[in-house]
């Protein structure tokens, strides 16, 4: 791998504008451009519980409310519950019956128990807890048949009106014509809901009464001992949106929120990027086009200190990760054509015409941020490099080495260390960032076939600029 | 008719809710009584390596990403559906900027493909959840208080009052006060100050406020509150006075209680009566111990006094409860409004990526009556 933990020093240009290490980006195989996680559209694949393992499909997962039904998370410090079980002694004196089991809730943590809140154990170890109900539900389901009859009147009323349109006018003129006023009229001038509504639910709707009493403290509230650890923090509240309790007492074992696993999909050709397994327990993928896969990647080795209009080494390696040999050239990233225009083939015309092409307006509004200012070039070569493909047996050869000239430092399998000299602005701050960039011309042989009936794999030519971070300018 | 829409609101997935705020987001269905998830308004950069809260930004690219973070964090990570294809109702206030709106709406129909977006404010909700027709919503939020009339389901726009008085006001007095008790700048971080004022601080009733400064009178009880690095003594002083800046009145009346009648001064005379009588308050902030029975009793003292006397003298005012916590009431107003109507008055995406224009009510092109002499002037 790259830097996992490190800060990126090596970051490639998205087809999106955005920087990005090679372990972050993607690269869609039927555009041949490089995506990151920032540009292309995200999916929700597959429902689990992450401390169980168990998958739920995602109808039964809507139903539950995207909550585990057999794990619990702690309310007070939300580390997974753990149920243990007790024998319990009868109240009513053991009459040679056997100890009953009973179960509770315990969180290893915090030391949390369902007996704290006053929870009462259970007899079997899966469930049965109870669910403390929203105590609003009721109000808020009168509201929601209020306004959706409101609603469904609204629709009628209007459906009405374009009714009306039609009607022939009667022979005589009534007095509602005459004065041009009806009671309806008047109240639905003022924007009043109109009186005669057929619905029962809006006539038996009764709106909140507001009362002229508030709930005041106790006038020696401020003499009285509070305890800070009966009153709960506020990220325990907000964990139980439905009652938000305010004291400790009041809290109690929330279900264990779902995790998804998450496809990728290119946005401009509806292509997957990547597909998980749907085993839960696996990490593995089904489609997974990623940059790393694909893409020359490049290391720094080593580097002198950069110092404003000086020139200094610096060693980068490169390795070519695809199974097919690899020509390599480095170009100044200002020298890349445009590669906007060069993938206007028939096809593609022929789609616009009949008006498949995907809508990419998206594009558009995003920020491309332009990248950060170089501290100076880096002299490359005019040379075309070649990289052997990847072959994992190749490591443990002993193998002879390479060619050896001023470019190249060593070559191993598919690996390239090469020497390169930068030229630092004389104007360069000290203590700014030095940043260089670079741009890699690299030959691709795509495996997919564009249609079943073309077999022959397809060559490319690809671009893509990327940026060296090293450190800082010094004196 | 009703088989079809039956069929229709099947096929419809159903909305999500989502309110914005400035410490914390609500995100959830509609139709629920309760958001999905309460969560802070961060979202962990990775380029930055910290939490970065989403109204941290200097230009629009920099909001249009923490919108892109903060959204697939609630989608991805809580909510759990895919955004596409499926409608959404955002929870705004009527003073939101008119660049995060707009960022807003391009992150929502442009990088997230929703399929219509409903626009709404968050007066209008709070005053759904009550189901009266006039009602004066008092929201008090994390940053600002802002007093809204709402009469027969439309804000009345000239009479809103805002002012800087939210739970950050609190939260800088505490900062203060426990200062000025270590005799120390302690430098706390606002985490540890939101912990010490929703557990520790009270509003004192009006009757104890007033003898606050008096010699002899009995300081409340302090309290320790564990901290991440230490142990703080909490003193009375802090503890009761923190509060007292919402309350705190000065020759610009900027003061809650004055923004409350300022509010009802400019309303209608016909609908003072009747807003005096449905106060509604809300918002995170009104969830602080106490602070409500005090703002009622400043509301029945100031209306005695001048300016307020000769035109809002025999008003009584009476409270209304939300049937949801504090911090939730307009989402759940939300909530009730997206499930009703059916997404009915969302704007669509497609009328969104012809024209790219949101309607707002402080542009002309879109408040501007058609019978208007300048009408026509403003179709071209």
């Amino acid at each position: 791998m790259a830097y996992l933990t490190q800060p990126d020093y090596v970051k490639y240009i998205c087809s999106c504008g955005q920087l990005k290490p090679i372990t972050n980006l993607y690269f869609c195989r039927h555009c041949l451009k490089i995506r990151c996680g920032f540009c292309i559209c995200h999916e929700v694949d597959s429902h689990y519980c992450a401390n169980c393992l168990e998958n739920m499909p995602s109808s039964e997962a809507r139903l539950k409310k995207n909550r585990c039904s057999s794990c619990f998370a702690c309310p007070s410090c939300f580390h997974t519950l753990s149920t243990r079980a007790t024998l319990a002694r009868d109240p009513a004196g053991g009459d040679g019956k056997p100890p009953k089991k009973m179960y509770y809730l315990s969180c290893f943590n915090c030391r949390w128990t369902s007996r704290d809140v006053g929870i009462p154990d259970q007899p079997v170890a899966s469930g049965g807890w109870p669910e403390r109900t929203n105590p609003f539900t009721t109000r808020f389901n009168q509201l929601l048949d209020y306004y959706k009859a409101i609603a469904q009147q609204e629709k009628q009323e209007k459906l009405d009106k374009e009714r009306k349109k039609f009607v022939t006018r009667g022979k005589y003129i009534n007095l509602t014509d005459k004065t041009g006023l009806t009671g309806a009229m008047a109240r639905n001038i003022a924007g009043l809901p109109s009186s005669e509504s057929s619905s029962s639910v809006i006539s038996n709707f009764v709106p909140s009464q507001a009362s002229p009493d508030v709930e005041e403290l106790p006038d020696d509230y401020h003499l009285k001992e509070i305890d800070l650890k009966q009153i709960t923090r506020i990220s325990q509240r907000t964990s139980c949106p439905e009652l938000q309790p305010s004291l400790a007492s009041r809290l109690s074992p929330r279900p264990r929120a779902l995790c998804v696993k998450r496809s990728q999909r290119c946005r401009a050709c509806d292509h997957n990027l990547t597909k998980p397994e749907y085993n839960p327990g696996s990490v593995k993928f089904k489609i997974e086009l990623l940059a790393y896969y694909h893409v020359p990647e490049v290391k720094i080795i080593s580097y002198e200190t950069i110092k404003p209009g000086g020139t200094s080494a610096l060693l980068l390696k490169l390795s070519n990760p695809t199974a097919h040999e690899m020509t390599v050239k480095m170009l100044q990233p200002e020298d890349v054509p445009d590669q906007e225009d060069e993938h206007k083939t028939i096809e593609k015309t022929l789609e616009k015409s009949l008006n498949l092409e995907k809508d990419i307006s998206w594009n558009a509004s995003f920020p491309r941020r332009p990248p950060p200012p170089n501290a100076g070039s880096v002299n490359l070569p005019a040379v075309s490099l070649t990289l052997a493909q990847r072959d994992d047996a190749a490591e443990y050869d002993d193998e002879p080495p390479g060619d050896n000239d001023d470019i190249i430092l060593w070559r191993k399998s598919n690996k390239l260390a090469l020497r390169l000299k930068l030229t630092t602005d004389a104007q360069a701050k000290v203590g700014s960032n030095a940043y260089f960039s670079f741009a890699l011309q690299y030959s691709y042989r795509n495996t997919v076939p564009p249609s079943a009936t073309v077999v022959q794999h397809s060559d490319h030519t690809l671009y893509t600029t990327l940026i060296l971070d090293l450190g800082k300018v010094c004196e | 008719m009703a088989l079809y829409e039956g069929i229709a609101l099947i096929q419809e997935k159903q909305a999500v809710v989502l309110d914005l705020g400035h410490d914390y987001t609500k995100f959830g269905f509609t139709g629920e009584a309760a958001p999905r998830c309460i969560i802070p308004s961060s979202f962990w950069s990775p380029d930055e390596k910290r939490y970065k809260r989403v109204y941290d930004y200097k230009d629009e690219d920099e909001l249009y990403e923490n919108l892109v973070h903060m959204l697939h964090l609630l989608y991805f990570r809580h909510v759990l559906v895919n955004p596409k294809e499926r409608k959404v109702v955002v929870v705004e206030s009527l003073l939101t900027p008119t660049l995060f709106r707009e960022t807003l709406a391009k992150v929502l129909f442009m990088h997230y493909e929703v399929s219509g977006v409903m626009w709404a404010d968050s007066a209008r909700l709070c005053a759904l959840t009550l189901g009266t027709n006039i009602t004066l919503v008092v929201n008090i939020g994390a940053l600002d208080a802002e007093v809204v009339a709402v009469v027969h389901g439309s804000p009345v726009i000239h009479a809103i009052q805002s002012g800087p008085l939210g739970a950050g006001a609190v939260s800088a007095e505490l900062a203060r006060l426990l200062d000025e008790q270590h005799g120390d700048t302690l430098r706390l971080t606002e985490h540890v100050l939101e912990d010490i004022r929703v557990r520790a601080c009270f509003v004192p009733g009006r009757a104890r406020a007033l003898t606050l400064d008096q010699p002899g009178t009995v300081e409340a009880r302090a309290v320790c509150v564990t901290g991440p690095e230490r142990v703080l003594t909490v003193g009375g002083r802090a503890r009761e006075r923190a509060a007292e800046v919402l309350f705190l009145r000065d020759n610009e009346m900027a003061s809650l209680p004055d923004l409350v009648l300022k509010c009802i001064l400019q309303c209608p005379i016909d609908a003072r009566r009747e807003l005096a009588a449905n106060v509604l308050v809300t918002g995170g902030g009104a969830a602080l111990t106490g602070l409500k029975a005090r703002l009622a009793a400043e509301l029945r003292h100031l209306v005695t006094l001048p300016p307020y006397r000769s035109s809002l003298h025999s008003l009584q005012f009476s409270f209304h409860r939300a049937p949801c916590p504090d911090s939730s009431v307009s989402w759940s107003g939300g909530s009730l409004a997206g499930a009703a109507d059916g997404g009915s008055r969302a704007l669509l995406r497609d009328v969104y990526c012809r024209s790219r224009r949101l309607r707002d009510w402080p542009c002309l092109l879109h408040t501007t009556p058609p019978d208007h002499h300048h009408w026509a002037e403003l179709q071209c």
